[in-house]
């Protein structure tokens, strides 16, 4: 066992702990609360998948961003604890549990099944992730960028995905829009 | 063994394929992100207060975004397809898209969330009940 498996499973008990804990508590803030140690093991995974750039956007998007709205919100709507509804029943629980292990479990068979066995996906996915500096030819002519770098992932973003790209600010504005519009107070 | 003729991962027995899952490899983190997501789908679920049925659906839009990168680093070994420019940062870059689309739905979903609280001063899905029957 390499220090990289044990690192990959450290993070994804921490993940998965973490995840349990977020769906499990009664009090809303303590489920945001656990979104923290549940972003800093999904950014270790990608730091190991090389994916530096994403580590650090999911920190600052996730991490700075949506978690303190989420907070913000919990504590302006400022619900008392005895005000909060008790959550947990077995008529929602196990369904629910049911449901997510069927479901689970279906991906799993699909991963089982749809995979090859060494093939070309798994073959040198462990001994490239110790070598830090992943070459891509982007058909760009001299040295590629290395994989998850800011240059390899923006002169995609801005040749193939430009779209895409154009899309998703426009989602924003709409979405920016729509909320400052659904909050704001009737006048 | 599949059509292709190659062996897959089930012809190794279930206790094997377990026990790989506790390495470093694609067959783990894609198992780990159905875990994840599964976890996120019971909250969604199960859960009756709105925020924490939020919180689940950022749970499970980080299940997906490991999965792409996921098969993005897998990429790097099959190697350019034929007549294409070879671009396995595509899996990255949707990430980077899923992160933006889940930064505007939690803006959508909490501004949703203040209106109703605003009139009903309730956040669980048991008091909503203005449109059933």
């Amino acid at each position: 066992m390499d220090w990289i498996d044990v690192v990959f499973i450290l993070s994804g008990l921490l993940c998965l702990g973490s995840a349990c804990t977020i769906v499990t508590r009664k009090n809303p803030v303590y489920s945001v609360i656990f979104m923290l140690p549940f972003f800093l093991g999904m950014t270790i995974l990608f730091i190991l998948l090389s994916a530096p750039f994403l580590a650090a956007m999911q920190m600052m998007v996730y991490g700075g961003a949506i978690l303190v709205v989420f907070l913000f919100v919990i504590m302006l709507i400022n619900l008392r604890p005895e005000e909060i509804k008790d959550d947990f029943s077995l008529w929602t629980y196990t369904p629910a549990a049911a449901v997510g292990g069927v479901l689970g479990g279906l991906i799993l068979s699909f991963v089982r099944h749809g995979i090859p066995d060494g093939s070309e996906l798994d073959k040198n996915f462990h001994a490239a992730v110790n070598n830090s500096r992943l070459m891509l030819d982007l058909g760009m002519g001299g040295v590629a960028p290395p994989l998850g770098s800011i240059d390899s992932i923006a002169i995609p973003m801005f040749k193939q995905y430009v779209v895409p790209f154009e899309l998703v600010s426009i989602l924003i504005v709409v979405a920016v829009l729509g909320a400052v519009i659904l909050a704001k107070k009737r006048v | 063994m599949d059509v292709t003729g190659m062996p897959i991962l089930a012809d190794a027995g279930l206790m094997d394929f377990v026990a790989g899952l506790f390495s470093f490899k694609l067959v783990s983190c894609l198992a780990l992100s159905a875990a994840i997501f599964s976890i996120g789908a019971m909250g969604v679920l199960a859960r009756r207060n709105v925020l924490v049925m939020l919180i689940s659906v950022e749970v499970m839009l980080n299940a997906v975004m490991l999965a792409f990168v996921s098969f993005a680093r897998a990429m790097v070994n099959l190697g350019p397809p034929a007549g294409k420019t070879f671009a396995a940062e595509g899996g990255q870059i949707f990430a980077l898209f899923i992160i933006a689309v889940a930064a505007a739905e939690a803006a959508v979903g909490l501004a949703i969330v203040i209106a109703y609280f605003r009139n009903r001063q309730t956040v669980d899905t048991r008091d909503i009940k203005a449109m059933r029957n």
